[in-house]
């Protein structure tokens, strides 16, 4: 056995040595070996880092480990949502409490949030109706009697802001006349406009102060059209519950939803993208795009083009100043620019015309001296917000929702997909998606024990109601599928459901509801997150086993392609390497070729005094190893240096989308040992296949070789 | 006395692309054991090629060789190997020492692919050669440190470390100049006369030849007289005005 060992003492000293004398060969092939290495150790702990915390953010904000779904779906869930309105086909799961039955019997499950996604619009309150509701209050208190200087002042003020609203209307509407050559469409408009902007309207509102205020609001308020239609994305849930889970969840603003309450939260993606004042939005962006990616004004067409759209958002400004604040703007403006411009819209429109030299001063001018004085946001937290969606059943249903606050998914505060979700409780959810709640099902039942309703589908109702054969009838014929066409049961609900919202919005509801009834999907948590691909088939099976139609999806898959890309760039990363390392192959097999024949009467020496074929073979792969090993080890410790280095500063990210896969401004790559020991496999393979044909070359030498004279 | 060597009308044929080339056209011979034998002829006259059939590196393309009681054209490759390594030392005209190892290790080295004797045991072998060949201050030289008279006496310790029945010489003297040629024929000849190990070395040069105690000759692939036995060779020895070695023959 000893003199096994001294043998192999030998053979790695002959190959040691040889390593040493042929150098230049040795730098070549090792010098690909540790870039192998390297690349390997640095790209594997990048692709990782990226996937760990994409992961975490993914699955502590909004996926969990697992998605789960009604099998009887038409398309794949994906909670991120594709990019058509309403998201994709999900069918829905009945009852919650039944799915999370069946969940809770997997030991590797340790939490399930229902959920829901859909999509509605949402007008974002009309500067004119708030002002205009606010006077009618004011007004109210002073026919009751209330004299009091508060309530006079704030009455004289808020008919200065109407005023001051019905001047730039005058001023749109005037333009508007100019440049087009028929305007009889808009003369009614007009006039309306005109007499709200004529002195003798305002001298004489006092007298009649709710009929003008009848006349404003029917006839002005509307052509005001700063009323946005938001369009929102939002996932109804147990807001509760899912807090608790989705640690990744921060509230930036406000409060969570209270427990049991009904209420709306805002994504802080949105609240900024879309809630925010455009100027101010506008302004931001610039910034951004100034600061952090050094662009200038002056060279970037883009930073232009929202610089001059923005002079052209001053209205939306325009329209929150009542009397005191524009003439606050006017002075504050007027000094600003040294103009002696007395149109504040004028003013505005002069400020933000921008440029590389100004942009700075003028952006903190905007937030410290103008924005103190206006709304910043079209719906503030405290508001109460009216969601429009449309029910499976093609229904408008609507729903009025305190607005608790604004929220973010830390990591993902820059992820246009993730940022687009909005939260609302489950059961104005279910609401909207147009499913009874136990509520509204009494009240239904209530309601048809009273008039003595009979269920009547309505494809059936001439028939059943008229007795009449509507087989021939042309209607029938384009009467919608039965699975479309909602019972007079589901229409009577959501006319309950309209007449029902005014006092619903506060009212809290039995937290029991989260639990029983209609939910799209369910996030689940597991206790062991490695050991997904097992549960996610103990999941279908226990959903056979219990008769429900539940589709169980990966995080990665339920999020769409999002949770695809570590795997594709995981597949070009090992592609990279394959590419380097056959390239690396070929050359190495050739360097060891080359030295393989500068070696044959040494090779020939070995065999002719006895040393085996094997012998020789072993001794050339094991330069090859050695060679392998030495220099990939300095490649490996290149790499870790290198990932040390990064995880320690961090690697920043250059854009959004770079920060969605970072989840965060910066990444911090780690090492795994994982990796480093994967870089060490890989090298050590291609060093022995590398060197096998010249190992075998080497093998065939002949004895004889040795007893050729040099001559 | 034992015949360690014994052909039986040998023949070897090359190819050379799509001729075949005779290079040996019917060799019988005997060597006994203890002998001090040269085989001589000029190039291309087949020296080589009956060094190789003896040294088991080839096989005859007919007739048969006998090494040390094996038939060796009923061996197969690794059994013709494990021949070598424990029967027959090496000697090679341009030396063939690994460049990359000492002194001491290129001596060791066939004792380490035998894999029988300890490290102690292989050591002392080593240096009790080394002292012998007169390198014992020299086991930590390389190769290329060395003289092309030293690198032959470390070829020649490392032939004999094995301790072999036979030991090979092709063309030993032809890389060194004529005194240290001489030396090294001394060296061999003392070492066949101490341990009575067969030497078998093949030399086109006549003073070379008459160290031997018998000398074959070799003409295109065949022997050229009778070469068996010290009294065939002694008058083309006395020719040369050399005197016959002083070993006993049997």
């Amino acid at each position: 056995m000893n003199a096994f060992w001294d043998t192999l003492k030998v053979v790695a000293q002959i190959a040691l040595r040889n390593l040493f004398a042929s150098r230049v060969k040795t730098f070549i092939v090792g010098g690909i070996i540790a870039f192998g290495a390297f690349i390997i150790v640095i790209g594997t702990s990048l692709l990782d880092s990226v996937d760990q915390s994409m992961s975490r953010s993914i699955t502590g904000s909004i996926a969990g480990d697992i998605q789960v779904y009604s099998a009887e779906s038409k398309e794949t869930l994906d909670v991120f949502g594709g990019f058509g309105p309403g998201g994709n086909d999900i069918a829905p799961l009945a009852d919650f409490a039944q799915v999370r039955r069946t969940l809770n019997t997997i030991a590797n499950v340790a939490a399930v949030v229902p959920m829901g996604i859909d999509m509605a619009t949402v007008t974002a309150g009309n500067s004119v109706d708030q002002v205009l509701s606010r006077l009618r209050e004011s007004a109210t208190k002073i026919q009751a009697g209330d004299k009091s200087a508060a309530t006079v002042a704030d009455y004289t003020s808020q008919k200065d802001h109407i005023r001051q609203i019905v001047r730039v209307l005058n001023g749109d509407f005037e333009n508007v006349k100019k440049v087009r050559t028929d305007a009889t469409d808009i003369s009614e408009d007009l006039a309306f406009v005109q007499k709200a902007n004529s002195e003798g309207f305002w001298k004489d509102f006092d007298q009649d102060p709710y009929g003008n205020l009848e006349f404003l609001e029917n006839r002005i308020a509307s052509l005001a059209s700063d009323a946005d239609m938001l369009f929102l994305r939002y996932i109804g849930t147990d807001p509760t519950e899912f807090r608790r889970t989705f640690d990744r969840m921060t509230i930036v603003e406000g409060q969570p939803i209270p427990y049991g309450k009904r209420g709306f939260l805002f994504s802080k993606y949105v609240y900024e993208e879309q809630v925010k004042l455009r100027t101010a939005r506008t302004l931001d962006k610039v910034k951004v795009a100034r600061d952090n990616r050094k662009e200038q004004i002056a060279k970037e067409p883009e930073l232009q083009r929202m610089i001059k759209e923005n002079a052209n958002n001053g209205q939306e400004i325009l329209l929150q100043l009542d009397g005191e604040k524009t003439e606050l703007f006017r002075s504050k403006l007027g000094t600003y620019l040294h103009s002696q411009q007395t149109d504040v819209g004028q003013l505005l429109i002069q400020f933000l015309t921008m440029n590389d030299d100004n942009f700075d001063e003028r952006y903190q001018f905007y937030y410290q001296q103008l924005a103190p004085s206006l709304q910043l946001y079209k719906v503030r937290v405290g508001d109460t917000l009216t969601i429009k969606a449309y029910t499976r059943s093609g229904y408008v249903q609507s729903a009025n929702l305190h607005v608790y606050g604004v929220f973010a998914f830390k990591g993902l505060e820059k992820s246009p997909q993730a940022g687009a979700m909005n939260m609302m409780d489950l059961v104005s959810f279910r609401e909207l998606y147009g499913y009874l709640t136990a509520d509204r099902e009494k009240e239904i039942r209530d309601l048809r024990a009273k008039a003595g309703a009979k269920d009547i589908a309505r494809e059936n109702a001439d028939a059943q109601l008229f007795g009449s054969d509507t087989k021939n009838d042309s209607t029938a014929t384009d009467a919608p599928t039965p699975s479309n066409t909602p019972t007079l049961a589901e229409e009577l609900s959501q006319i309950a459901g309209s007449r029902q919202r005014s006092q619903a919005q506060d009212a809290p509801y039995d937290p029991a509801q989260l639990e029983q009834g209609v939910v799209l999907n369910a996030a689940v948590f597991l206790k062991d997150a490695r050991q997904l691909g097992n549960t996610l088939t103990a999941i279908e099976s226990a959903a056979a086993r219990d008769r429900l139609p539940l589709k169980a999806l990966s995080w990665q898959k339920a999020v769409g392609i999002t949770g695809q890309f570590t795997v594709l760039m995981r597949a070009v990363l090992y592609t990279a390497v394959i590419i380097i390392f056959l390239v690396a192959l070929i050359i190495i097999n050739n360097a060891l070729v080359m030295a393989t024949l500068e070696r044959v009467r040494e090779f020939g020496t070995l065999r002719a005094i006895g040393a085996q074929r094997r012998f020789i073979w072993s001794m050339l792969v094991l330069e090859s190893v050695v060679t392998g090993i030495l220099f990939g080890v300095i490649g490996i410790l290149l790499g870790t240096l290198v990932v040390s280095w990064l995880g320690h500063r961090g690697i920043p990210a250059w854009n959004d989308i770079v920060t969605f896969f970072f989840s965060g401004p910066r990444l911090y790559p780690e090492l795994s040992s994982k990796n480093l020991g994967l870089a060490l496999i890989i090298v050590l393979v291609v060093s022995v296949i590398s060197s096998t044909y010249p190992a075998w070359i080497a093998m065939r030498v002949s004895p004889r070789q040795a007893m050729q004279s040099e001559e | 006395m034992a015949i360690i060597v014994s052909i039986h009308n040998a023949t070897k044929d090359y190819r050379l692309g799509k001729v075949t080339v005779p290079a040996l056209r019917g060799v019988s011979l005997q060597v006994n054991s203890g002998e001090f034998l040269s085989i001589a002829g000029p190039s291309g006259s087949g020296k080589t090629t009956l060094l190789n059939l003896i040294g088991c590196v080839d096989t005859p393309t007919s007739g048969s060789v006998e090494v040390a009681g094996h038939n060796t054209t009923q061996l197969g490759e690794r059994a013709l190997t494990r021949l070598r390594l424990y029967t027959i030392g090496f000697i090679f005209q341009s030396f063939n020492l690994v460049s990359v190892l000492d002194v001491f290790r290129n001596v060791e080295l066939p004792l380490l692919l035998q894999r029988t004797l300890a490290s102690s045991q292989r050591a002392a072998r080593v240096h009790s050669l080394l002292e012998r060949v007169g390198l014992k201050d020299y086991t930590k030289h390389r190769p290329s440190e060395l003289s092309g008279g030293q690198r032959q006496r470390v070829a020649i310790a490392r032939a004999l470390v094995t301790r072999p029945q036979l030991v090979l010489a092709d063309e030993p003297t032809a890389n060194l100049d004529s005194v240290t040629g001489q030396n090294i024929l001394d060296l061999m000849r003392e070492l066949n006369h101490a341990d009575g190990t067969t030497f078998i070395f093949s030399t086109h040069d006549a003073r070379v030849m008459s160290y031997a105690h018998a000398i074959i000759r070799l003409a295109d692939g065949k022997l050229s007289d009778s070469p068996v036995g010290a009294g065939a060779t002694a008058a083309e020895v006395a020719e040369l005005g050399h005197p016959i070695a002083g070993a006993s023959q049997p």
